[in-house]
């Protein structure tokens, strides 16, 4: 490469819904942008979605044509499966960094016919299925993913070589390295997205022990059409769930497990998912144990009523232990706050609506300047009123949930937000020059 | 049961707009808000824009009924259009009445981009007009 | 004619394939001697797809393109634009909507809902047989945006816009800025007061070259479209010499002298105002106005101050931009006289007052002359109602009440607050606020959702009587000194702009975007854009959010200097044309005139002022007009396809 095309307008960190929806504001504009996925392809975790609520769009007809749009846009230049670091300030308008492009052991040539995946001899657990099935060393992240380039997962590959002998065209390149390129941007935004909290740590909902305890994002890969199983099973035994629960605020309002904020997805993700069983499984049972009901946004509360009216059980309830008994079955433990008193039932499924944490990824991005945090570790919002986008350094800008948790039509927004405040700062300082 | 009652269904063209009437008609699949399901739409940019020998051509061919989802005040094209689109059905009646096709076949309304209640309203009573006429 | 069509049938994952029997559509449709292929397809929108129907259209020499899928508002140009990387032109391609108006809309009868799309599929290929190419067309654009409302949203984004490069009229029907944010003191979460904030979004608007404010300004008509829009403004004037150095002392006396006093809305009824008013002394524009409704034109300020003009006229202006921004905000909810008590029960406020009330009392909290201690909250009035029109929650009104609580436990001493709700909704961080009023001693006590709370007077002040759902319906009483209504968001009552720009109202009567993740700023009016709380109920953060993603969407729609346009033309055929005139008649734009032709004055479409409504094409005695796109051929095979 060049000098000259190391040199970009913005540098946006991720590629999911808020990164696609700034760079494309940006590239529509004129500029030129920079994109850096550190996963393998582009979408972050909505194309991973069923459908989303309110309007029970499918997920992957909103994010499929942005993801392509921002793939093929002339003045967006992508790197997946490539980190982003010691981005320093020189001036404004003047950022340097180095670029990471991870090795994919695979050529870019690569058409996705997946023969590589038939031969490969190894198994690992799904990541993209939430471990809820497997894949192989080599693989293609999923049937959507753009690009629609297989990888090597070098941990795991055992070095066989039977991927490059079915190869029909010599796409298999173990030689590949790590290559490092160092770039100048005149602005930068974060769109590093969430985490999601593991709910491991609260030991006495048995996530991980009983196996019919399985997180809203292994419900939500049930429920999609490239779902693994093509209907909704128990993971223990392969049987169909008719009385299935949902624990809301795990992980979110919860000062023991250091989180003490609303997640502010979780109670519509999991109505949304209650709306959605009700389809699949019309014959099963679904309650979900709420604190508060946070049906807050534009057609929320709608949603919330007619989900009521549908005949999905709301009960205001915190979840203190989940047992599991012989069959499978759960035994929850709950303060029925309604009553006051300690009640116990049993359900055969239960779905854990974990919350959203801060991806703390951008706190090592930068050498010479602190990009400072809020308490919960998201990206600090210095001017939350007048100018939400805006952070602790000049040029640099916070677009979705990287400021916070937030729905999708609320990152789009947050996105859009900050490719106005990119694109002015870029033209301000043009204009000075 | 289910080939009784689609036999009697009448087969109704809707003309709609692509900016009013027709997000309203999304908007009640979107609901899943059920109206007959032999009711097929043709979109067009502004209801004062459906030519008579259409409308004529759809009968000729055996459509029962012919609905104009009309913008009414919300047009974005004309503060009349309403009275347009009234003028229109008049003319196409008109034309109805020398080729001896019953008038109440066609039918005006005018339905507005949330107005999905209204519609699967409208075309439940139309389907039901025209195949008691359709019947006898 | 083409004989060479590809039609792609998708499943929507599952969304259509629950219901519709897609392969038997593909099945049908195939055997249509001018379908070349057909094929079915999970996501048809998946980029994999488009490079599948690409490289087919490519290696097959396909001539026309037909997508069953979704409804085309949204992926018409998605797959549009397959069709132009391909090299097929674009209005060879039709979007078929077998979700919405097929699969969705008959989910109850899949037998008849597949037998629809074999239909709707059946016509869309005929009418890609009959297709004809076309290319954009395009018309220069104006790089200026009318910006309708001076709240926090419009100034916001005036100023976003500017930065950006283009040109903003700023138009506000008050006489001063700042909307509902400069009623608001302390705001959450920075502490700001309203009137901070507004001072200094105003300062920079002033200090901009390329906006202009018009303040007691009102849109009154629009003409033209998206590029090219002739916005006709009136304006009130203030009745003051512009160049008035306000002097507050002078001022004082002016307002002590003048006879007039009115309900000072600003302050939502609390106090009285007079007819010359600022609504407080740091308030912009600096200069005061007189309120043309209520003045008697008594003359009393003219013998104090020269700068009192009342010869100023109303004016009328034309503006010229090529794109709007609707930020006309809302109004908060008035409650029914007798609802919660509200004018029946003495001491019972709404939130809005409440909030003007702490900024008018600065040591105690006192209303009507008694001081107060205890201080209860009724939520979701007017909002989520059971019975009433507004379903939707409000969204600001919980942590703005609890915040409100807040400021007036550490402002006064004594203060007790109570909290009767229908469930807290503090979402994200600002959950950590209502973490601490509970901590703080603040008493949060819900409500059934059917069992509203009781309120009576006891003799000093508002009795509560709720079922407390915390003690599974205990009935509670709390006597209060003060009642605070929390009033939700409303739609605005003055929208006269909706009406003139035909800005389309969603269910819960706010104006509605086309698609809250897709296009979540633009309406389905081309070029008109909205933001802020006229859309739905947000909080100021929200609003600004979206003011500058809808300043980002306007800046790139128009700053090219160039828009591209649909084709869709009414074309005369001059040989057929009698004359008749009709065409002429009916068109809203005057897009025809008249030409000669081949010996005869004939009508013909001006293209750039044609709109492609397609009014006049029924009028014409001869038949000699055809809408481009909705010919007589098109409509007529898909008819005989549907049948």
């Amino acid at each position: 490469m060049s000098d000259q095309t190391n040199n970009y307008d913005v540098l946006v960190v991720g590629g999911g819904i808020a990164g696609e929806e700034t760079a494309l504001n940006l590239a529509n504009i004129g500029y030129k942008v920079i994109m850096v996925e550190k996963d393998l392809s582009l979408g972050g975790k909505m194309i991973h979605l069923s459908k989303v609520f309110p309007t029970l769009d499918c997920s992957a007809c909103i994010t499929t044509p942005k993801v392509s749009e921002t793939a093929r846009h002339p003045n967006i230049h992508i790197f997946t499966n490539s980190e982003v670091g010691e981005i320093e300030k020189i001036s404004e308008n003047n950022f340097n960094a180095v670029l990471t492009e991870k090795p994919r052991y695979v050529t870019e040539e690569c058409t996705g016919c997946q023969l590589c995946e038939d031969a490969c001899p190894v198994s690992v657990d799904d990541q993209f299925q939430y471990e809820l099935v497997g894949r192989k060393a080599i693989y293609i992240p999923f049937s959507i993913a753009n690009p629609r380039i297989a990888a090597i997962d070098i941990e795991n590959c055992i070095l066989c070589g039977l991927c490059e002998k079915v190869c029909p065209g010599d796409y298999i390149d173990f030689r590949q390295v790590e290559k490092k390129t160092p770039i100048n941007v005149k602005s930068v935004v974060m769109a590093t997205g969430y985490e999601l909290f593991d709910p491991t740590i609260i030991t006495r909902y048995g996530f991980g022990k009983f196996k019919n305890v399985v997180t809203a994002m292994q419900m939500e890969r049930q429920l999609v059409p490239t779902r693994p199983y093509n209907s909704v099973l128990r993971p223990k035994d392969g049987k169909m769930p008719d009385n299935i629960a949902y624990v809301l605020c795990t992980g979110s309002r919860d000062d023991t497990v250091g989180n003490p904020i609303c997640s502010q997805v979780c109670c519509m993700y999991s109505t949304k998912q209650a709306q959605l069983l009700m389809g699949a499984l019309p014959m099963a049972d679904v309650t979900i144990y709420y604190i508060h009901i946070r049906a807050f946004g534009k057609g929320f509360c709608e949603f919330y009523n007619q989900t009521q009216g549908m005949g999905v059980e709301f009960i205001k309830g915190k979840i203190g232990k989940i047992d599991e008994v012989d069959d499978g079955d759960l035994i929850l433990r709950y303060e029925d706050i309604e009553s006051g008193k300690v009640k116990e039932a049993k359900h055969d499924l239960v779905v854990l609506a974990t919350g959203i944490l801060a991806n703390k990824d951008y706190q090592s991005m930068f050498k010479n300047i602190e990009l400072e945090a809020d308490p919960f570790n998201y990206v600090k919002q210095t001017n939350d009123l007048s100018s939400p986008a805006r952070t602790s350094i000049g040029g640099v800008f916070v677009a979705g949930t990287a400021s916070g948790p937030m729905d999708i039509p609320d990152s789009i927004l947050s996105a859009g937000a900050a490719s106005a405040e990119t694109a002015s700062y870029l033209r301000r300082a043009n204009n000075e020059k | 049961m289910e080939d009784i009652t689609t036999k009697k269904e009448a087969k109704i063209l809707v003309f709609s707009t692509e900016k009013i009437s027709d997000p309203a008609i999304d908007l009640a699949g979107l609901l899943k808000m059920h109206y007959p399901p032999k009711v097929y739409t043709i979109n067009i940019p502004c209801s004062s824009a459906v030519k008579p020998r259409w409308v004529l051509h759809a009968f000729e061919k055996g459509f029962d009924g012919v609905f104009i989802a009309a913008d009414g005040t919300d047009c974005s094209y004309s503060e009349d259009c309403s009275e347009k689109t009234s003028e229109l059905v008049g003319l196409i009646h008109k034309k109805m009445e020398e080729k001896g096709i019953e008038l109440a076949r066609l039918k005006m309304a005018a339905v507005c981009s949330v107005c999905a209640e209204p519609f699967v309203k409208h075309m439940i009573s139309f389907n039901t007009y025209l195949s008691n006429i359709k019947s006898n | 004619m083409k004989n060479k069509i590809g039609v792609y049938i998708c499943q929507c994952g599952s969304n259509i394939s629950d219901y519709v029997d897609v392969e038997k559509v593909k099945e049908i449709v195939s055997s249509e001697d001018i379908v070349f292929l057909s094929k079915t397809t999970m996501f048809a929108c998946a980029d994999s797809t488009q490079k599948e129907i690409a490289a087919d259209i490519a290696e097959q020499n396909l001539d026309g393109l037909v997508v069953a899928s979704c409804s085309p508002k949204l992926h018409l140009d998605t797959f549009r634009n397959v069709a132009i990387r391909a090299d097929l032109n674009p209005y060879n391609y039709v979007q078929v909507n077998i979700r919405e108006q097929c699969s969705w809309a008959h989910s109850d009868k899949p037998k008849d809902a597949t037998e629809k799309a074999i239909k709707l599929v059946l016509a869309g290929i005929h009418r890609v047989k009959h297709s004809v190419a076309l290319e954009k067309l395009k018309i220069s654009s104006e790089n200026t945006v009318v910006v309708v409302g001076a709240g926090i949203a419009g100034m916001r984004s005036a100023i976003e816009l500017a930065d950006m490069g283009s040109q903003v009229y700023l138009i506000e029907r008050e006489h001063f800025v700042g909307g509902r944010t400069s009623q608001w003191n302390e705001l959450f979460t920075t502490g700001e007061s309203g009137r901070d904030v507004v001072s200094s979004l105003y300062k920079q608007i002033k200090s901009h070259s390329d906006i202009t404010l018009f303040t007691g300004a009102e849109v009154v008509s629009k003409g033209g479209s998206v590029g090219n829009f002739n916005i006709e403004v009136k304006i009130t004037p203030r009745y003051i010499k512009p160049q008035c150095e306000l002097d507050m002392d002078k001022f004082e006396k002016v307002l002590e002298i003048c006879p007039i006093e009115v309900e000072d809305e600003f302050n939502f009824g609390l106090t009285k105002r007079k007819a010359i008013y600022k609504n407080y002394p740091s308030e912009f524009p600096e200069i005061p106005a007189i309120d043309d409704k209520n003045c008697n034109r008594c003359g009393k300020c003219l013998e104090l101050c020269p700068d009192i003009d009342f010869g100023q006229k109303v004016e009328t202006l034309n503006l010229k931009a090529g794109a709007i921004l609707i930020t006309t905000g809302f109004d908060p909810y008035e409650p029914k006289e007798g609802e919660f008590g509200y004018k029946t029960v003495d001491s019972v406020i709404t939130l809005q007052q409440m909030k003007r009330l702490i900024e008018l009392n600065d040591k105690e909290l006192i209303y009507n002359g008694k001081k107060i201690n205890k201080v209860g909250f009724i939520y979701c009035v007017g909002s989520r109602q059971p019975d009433g029109d507004n379903k939707y929650c409000s969204r600001y009104c919980c942590t703005s009440a609890i915040y409100t609580g807040t400021v007036v436990r550490e402002k006064y001493k004594n203060i007790q607050n109570f909290h009767f709700n229908r469930g807290i909704r503090t979402y994200g961080k600002q959950e950590l606020l209502y973490h601490d009023a509970s901590e703080n001693g603040d008493v949060f006590l819900q409500f059934y959702n059917d069992s509203t709370p009781a309120i009576t007077s006891n003799g000093t002040g508002p009795k509560v009587t709720i079922e407390d759902f915390l003690t599974k319906g205990k009935e509670i009483e709390v006597n209060l000194d003060l009642l605070v209504l929390v009033t939700g968001m409303v739609p605005r009552k003055e929208r006269n702009i909706a009406d003139i720009l035909k800005i389309p109202i969603g269910r819960d009567k706010f104006y509605n975007e086309i698609h809250p993740k897709l296009r979540p700023v633009e309406t389905v009016i081309d070029g008109v854009h909205i933001a802020g709380a006229c859309q739905s109920p947000k909080n100021i953060t929200e609003s600004v959010k979206s003011a500058l993603s809808a300043a980002a969407k306007a800046n790139s729609l128009i700053s090219k200097g160039e828009i591209e346009l649909e084709p869709t033309l009414a074309v005369i055929d001059k040989s057929l044309c009698k004359s008749a005139g009709e065409c002429i008649k009916i068109c809203p734009y005057d897009a025809i005139t008249t030409v000669e032709y081949d010996g005869k004055t004939v009508s013909e479409v001006n293209k750039s002022s044609c709109k492609g409504c397609g009014m006049c094409i029924p009028v014409c005695p001869e038949n000699a007009i055809q809408l481009i796109g909705y010919t007589d051929i098109e409509i007529e095979s898909m008819i005989e396809a549907l049948i």
